[in-house]
């Protein structure tokens, strides 16, 4: 044996053995990092933790944050958060107390940032990032390594609570950046990649026809919209854009620019949403009623107008350029001339947020499966200056939407929404972009849902040992409290479980590590149940102080253990309102 | 000698504090925050507001600069916002890629490149001459993107199949890995400067096969960069070749080389003798200024044959806010440059003794 | 990063300003030279050929090359290949010489239409940085002392800058677009002339007419153009020349890294980068821009050559 190999060996002895003596006197052994995989040199094998050892159960010691609950009828300055506080009860209890009802939080609690943490691992490794690069959680892979830049390995977990354990032994992810590198490395055959990500537009049909390929298509939870700044001339009449509204061949873009499965979109929301085809759809293309409403408005057709957009391929954009260009010729059939202006990612997104465009093209993709999550974010009351000057009666509207627990009251709300937004025309919808995954032809259990939220324990790569998915960049962070990206949040969904799901390809939930969570008749507590004997990667075991930690440290940005990977958070405040400030 | 050096070095500082201040309010004028470029749409006002502050983005500049050189004064090139992974050991996973991969481009192009100088020197205006000098020329023309997708569709593509058959992207075969020095040398809890220069070494695969005995991955990696480096060797290829035979010809119309001829040595021993040595000089200068370039410059290669190398993380980085990588791999690259150049100038005095260093 | 890559015309450029003037007519001696030169005289068809092209484009082209073909040609598809009815595809096909590109535009007119852009792209780019180039080196040399080292660092740290880099960096901040983009390449490239300039006018500044001139009276406007700039200007030429084809490279580059040309501009770098993932589905797409790219700067090169061999005076004929 080399010297090399020798050393190593002795090492995992004396490991061993000390493991065993510490399992044999019963102590309880603090979660260590689960694999020695830190980001510097390509790491090597997984070094999992020492076997797991019985936790100590004296008397449940259960966690309330913040110790004193927030009060919620004599807020602290600047919370606009909706908890009050949340408390494990008892070992397997959770309650979350919420300052006013809100009807989406089993869809919320869903999300992939609330995938539930270890309480210990978090207080050992939260602060100093190592958290990010070494993950821990209860789902049914596990992490093994991560080689930066090429690929990140993860592994069945033979201890997985859930009677869906993983198929297959490995799953690799990868990533290459543009659609057509994705596809050349799945032609080159299943060694090279067994599934890939958003195949390009364009080859959809080349995918289909092929024998060894199967194309998965991902319902359209998107929307592409034509944005107005309502404060800037000529847009700032509502006469004008609503003209505009009825100019524009919403069916021509959708049809040259967009994938089958793709549609017009008649409303801001796609309507898997519920309430978001509620109302009187978009009024039709009317090109000579648009043309007479321009003039009548007193529109002037001497001037150019300026048009704004990202080169960026994004799930509700395939075709940025051809789009634009498509809008351009379709003002110029109107008589209005437009000059566009391309503009690079960082500079478009800081610029329209802060309302510096006046016509602009951009979209949104749905997280998870509610209004509160489309409309809310870009017509409310926190809505940047995107679109100008905010409307009272919409933002009114959408506040009493987001609390009306009744869900007859809540639709005809939305049903009100839905007409003001066409009253008023802030935005143009144009479409909901759908998308596709493509597959080695012989995998079974492959699905692409609407949310993004692919499950790979199900899948069965062929005859290959192995699952290997090329997405399409690389994941930043494995500490999903504080990832947005849909690579990095679809990496630790695959290694996390939240208290809820949703279903599999679909929106709606299920329960998952909480056998349920029941509200009050007020709809302000929320208690789950937690499952009995979930264990962890590195074998703790999950009880209720797991599950207020992994909330409170995303709340709490003053907590020591808030750092997470670049500190946003950026989830939580849009999901639950807003982080408890500092004293 | 060595006043000639420290004065060099004391020039370089200047140059260097130049850069450092050039590179570092470029990147925090490019409009457009590092708050929306990392989230994204989800990105509110509170949050960036939130966000900046946590990250010192809401100093005033020149304020951010004094702490950013003060890290640096303690060896804290600052961490990447996107992965919270330490810029050292960013350097030390990207910048051997590039360097395994200018290293391969200059072994292709150097040797090769002399080679066809002095033949076609030898063999003045001969139909060889002509049509080497012409290949030179179509090799600085072709631009470096259009050869590797070029070399990429005839070997990756139209030789799919056959024993020529190359891999088109990536370091390594999908399914290998290669086993690091720390690990084959039982040095995993090593830590400090020594860790990150093992490190350094072990991220050069086909160094690190090579004396760890791992031939199956040697082979691999060694594929893996066969068509990247001849992409980015063709240029200073044929600007070897040029430069060789032009001072090649120079000196052969030299007095003493007429000498050494009438004297009756053949035409062969006079070229290698006599004539060889002193018309080097320039070829250095030329590799000298290549390797510069090709440090820099291999954002191309790597983007088309998906290396992850210096150039390509640096104009991610700038594409994505990342200040600190950004600055932190320019100025790396640029001492890296500077050196490159100094070493070359330091070496015309061993070429010719004629030259003084002044 | 091309510029650098130059370094054979900048270093020969230098020594070149060293020597001073013979006094017999310099462009007559030059025309005579350059003549005689192969490579330039290769090099002035190939170019003259492309300005031709560019001038005819419209003639030389059916349709227009940002027309997307849909609806208009019957039977168009995106990235169809080449289709030429002579060489045999079959008559109910469309007829496309270099087939259609994935938005369904003529990749043939696009291709012709880009040698306008390049031409400019080269003139324009280089044109910017050779005047710039010669006010600096024009100053640093004359005024000599403080503001020598002044500006001389200045092009220094320009230079030392990994060049590609910062020309993304300057595109990043002012907005991708085909200006930005030549924009950033020409102040990319201003120490290159900076330096030749500077040279040649140190070359000529301690020369003894000069002296004389001086006391003869002659004004300091007067010396820096009838003296010290004619003796800067075969260098510039020659480093010129060959700058246009390192210009033409690298905004080529930059469109194809997507911060240059954008889309619909028929610019070859961009249409190589927007097309680049469909190499092995639809090589034509990259192998005639790539062609065309590699043409022009292939003339520039050797006109470049062949100018510099030609007002080289110590090269032996």
């Amino acid at each position: 044996m080399s010297p090399s190999r020798r050393w190593s060996l002795k090492y995992s002895v004396a490991a061993a053995s000390f493991a065993i003596l510490l399992a044999a006197c019963g102590g309880s052994t603090a979660s260590k990092a689960p694999s020695a995989a830190a980001s510097t040199a390509p790491s090597t094998a997984a070094s999992t933790a020492p076997a797991s050892v019985a936790p100590s159960v004296a008397a449940y010691d259960g966690i309330a944050y913040p110790k004193i609950a927030v009060d919620c009828k004599n807020r602290p300055p600047n919370y606009t958060g909706e908890f009050a506080q949340i408390k494990a009860i008892d070992k397997l209890t959770v309650e979350f107390d919420l300052c006013a009802p809100d009807v989406a939080f089993l869809s919320k609690i869903a999300f992939s940032t609330n995938g539930i943490q270890d309480a210990d691992y978090l207080a050992a490794h939260a602060k100093d990032k190592s958290i990010v690069r070494a993950p821990n959680g209860t789902g049914p892979y596990k992490f093994k390594e991560w080689i930066s830049g090429d690929h990140i390995t993860m592994v069945a977990n033979p201890d997985y609570w859930g009677d869906a354990k993983a198929i297959s032994p490995t799953l690799i992810f990868k990533w290459a950046d543009t659609a057509e590198k994705r596809l050349q490395d799945l032609q080159a055959g299943p060694e090279t990649a067994s599934g890939i990500d958003n195949v390009a537009p364009a080859d959809f049909a080349a995918v289909s026809s092929n024998p060894a390929l199967q194309l998965i298509n991902r319902d359209a939870f998107t929307i592409l919209y034509l944005g107005f700044n309502v404060d800037d001339a000529p847009w700032n009449n509502e006469a004008v854009r609503q003209a505009i509204g009825i100019g524009i061949d919403r069916k021509r873009i959708n049809d040259t620019f967009n994938p089958a499965g793709s549609s017009v979109a008649d409303y801001f929301t796609p309507c898997s949403v519920p309430g978001g085809c509620e109302g009187n759809p978009w009024p039709a293309f009317d090109k000579a009623a648009s043309i007479a409403a321009l003039k009548a408005a007193n529109f002037d057709f001497t001037k150019t107008y300026d048009l704004y957009y990202r080169p960026k391929v994004r799930g509700y954009f395939p075709n940025p350029p051809g789009v634009a260009q498509d809008i351009q010729a379709q003002f110029a059939d109107l008589g209005i001339k437009l000059t566009i202006h391309v503009e690079d990612n960082a500079t478009y997104l800081s610029n329209s947020s802060a309302g510096k465009y006046s016509l602009f093209l951009l979209g949104w993709g749905g997280d998870y499966p509610d209004m509160t999550d489309f409309v809310d974010y870009h017509f409310g009351t926190g809505a940047n200056k995107a679109f100008g000057t905010k409307f009272k009666d919409l933002t009114d509207a959408l506040t009493a939407g987001a609390t009306q627990i009744d869900p007859a009251k809540r639709i005809e709300i939305y049903k009100q929404v839905n007409d003001l937004i066409a009253k008023h025309v802030p935005m143009i919808p144009l479409n909901h972009a759908a998308s596709a995954a493509a597959y080695q032809a012989n995998v079974t259990g492959a699905q692409a849902g609407p949310l993004g939220n692919d499950a790979f324990w199900p899948v069965k790569p062929g005859d290959q040992p192995q699952i290997v998915f090329e997405q399409n960049s690389e994941t930043s962070g494995l500490y999903c409290g504080d990832e947005s990206d849909g690579d990095s949040l679809r990496n630790c969904e695959q290694m996390f479980d939240p208290l809820y799901t949703y279903k599999i390809g679909g929106t709606d939930v299920i329960p998952n590590l909480a056998t349920s969570c029941d509200p009050n008749p007020e709809g302000t507590v929320w208690t789950c149940h937690l499952r009995d004997g979930v264990k962890f990667h590195d074998g703790a075991t999950l009880d209720a102080n797991d599950v207020v930690m992994t909330y409170a440290v995303q709340w709490d940005a003053n907590s020591p253990l808030h750092v997470g990977n670049s500190g946003a958070f950026d989830y939580f405040p849009g999901l639950f309102g807003g982080f408890l400030p500092k004293p | 000698m060595s006043r000639y050096i420290i004065r060099r070095l004391l020039l370089t500082i200047p140059v260097l504090a130049g850069i450092l201040i050039l590179v570092f309010f470029l990147s925090h004028i490019l409009p457009g925050s590092q708050c929306r470029a990392l989230i994204g749409e989800r990105a509110t006002d509170a949050m960036c507001a939130d966000f900046d502050h946590l990250h010192g983005l809401d100093l005033p500049v020149y304020q951010q600069f004094v702490n950013y050189v003060a890290g640096l004064a303690q060896g804290d090139l600052g961490a990447s916002v996107k992965t919270s992974q330490p810029v050292t050991t960013l350097l030390i996973e990207r910048l051997p890629v590039t360097i395994e991969l200018s290293f391969y481009a200059l072994l292709f192009a150097v040797p090769l490149g002399v080679l066809l100088g002095i033949v076609s020197a030898s063999r003045r205006n001969s139909s060889m001459d002509v049509v080497t000098m012409a290949g030179a020329n179509l090799g600085v023309s072709v631009p470096i993107f259009v050869l590797g997708l070029m070399l990429a569709f005839v070997f990756s593509y139209l030789l799919k199949g056959t024993v020529l058959w190359l891999p088109p992207s990536g370091r390594l075969t999908p399914g290998l890995t290669i086993t690091p020095l720390v690990v084959s040398w039982g040095l995993e809890d090593l830590k400090g400067p020594l860790r990150n220069i093992i490190d350094f070494f072990s991220n050069i695969y086909t160094f690190n096969a090579l004396i760890t005995a791992q031939w199956v991955i040697f082979v691999d990696a060694f594929r893996h960069l066969i068509l990247p480096a001849i992409a980015l060797g063709t240029i200073p290829l044929a600007i070897i070749a040029r430069i060789t035979r032009s001072s090649l010809l120079d000196v052969l119309g030299l007095d003493y080389i007429r000498t050494a001829r009438a004297k009756g040595l053949s035409d062969k021993a006079v070229v290698r003798h006599h004539a060889l040595p002193n018309s080097m000089l320039p070829v250095v200068t030329i590799f000298g200024l290549q390797v510069g370039a090709l440090l820099g410059g291999a954002v191309l290669t790597e983007t088309i044959f998906n290396l992850s190398g210096v150039g390509r993380a640096v104009s991610e980085s700038i594409a994505s806010r990342d200040y600190a990588v950004v600055q932190g791999f320019v100025v790396v690259i640029a001492i890296g440059y500077m050196f490159v150049n100094l070493a070359v100038d330091i070496s015309y005095a061993f070429l010719d003794p004629r030259i003084r260093l002044q | 990063m091309t510029a650098p890559y130059q370094g054979a015309g900048r270093e020969v450029g230098v020594e070149e300003a060293e020597l001073v003037r013979r006094q017999s007519n310099i462009w007559r001696d030059t025309g005579r030279n350059v003549v005689h030169q192969r490579n330039a005289i290769v090099g002035l068809f190939i170019l003259g050929f492309l300005v031709l092209i560019a001038v005819f484009a419209d003639q030389i082209t059916i349709y227009p090359p940002d027309q997307v073909l849909i609806g208009v040609v019957p039977g168009a598809r995106p990235a169809a290949p080449p289709c030429v009815h002579a060489f045999g595809c079959p008559e109910d096909k469309p007829q496309f010489l270099m087939g259609t590109d994935p938005n369904v535009r003529d990749e043939y007119s696009r291709v012709v239409h880009g040698a306008r852009v390049s031409l400019f792209v080269g003139f324009a780019t280089v044109g910017f940085a050779i005047m710039l180039g010669m006010l600096a080196g024009l100053v640093a040399g004359y005024a000599g002392g403080w503001g020598d080292n002044v500006i001389m660092r200045a092009m220094d740290i320009l230079l030392v800058f990994p060049a590609l880099l910062l020309a993304i960096s300057i595109v990043t901040a002012l907005g991708q677009s085909l200006i930005n983009a030549q924009l950033a390449i020409g102040i990319v490239a201003i120490p290159i002339y900076a330096r030749i300039t500077r040279a040649s006018v140190l070359s000529v500044k301690e020369t003894d007419f000069v002296t004389a001139s001086r006391a003869l009276g002659e004004s300091s406007r007067g010396l820096i153009f009838r003296r010290i700039l004619p003796n800067s200007i075969t260098p510039l030429i020659v480093a010129g020349t060959l700058g246009i084809a390192g210009a033409v490279l690298d905004v080529a580059a930059l469109s194809f890294l997507g911060l240059g040309a954008q889309p619909p501009l028929a610019e070859w770098g961009s249409m190589i980068g927007l097309d680049s993932g469909r190499l092995f589905s639809a090589p034509w797409l990259i192998i005639f821009p790539g062609i065309a790219l590699s043409l022009t700067v292939f003339g520039f090169n050797l006109l470049g050559d062949g100018l510099r061999d030609a007002l080289d005076p110590r090269l032996n004929r």
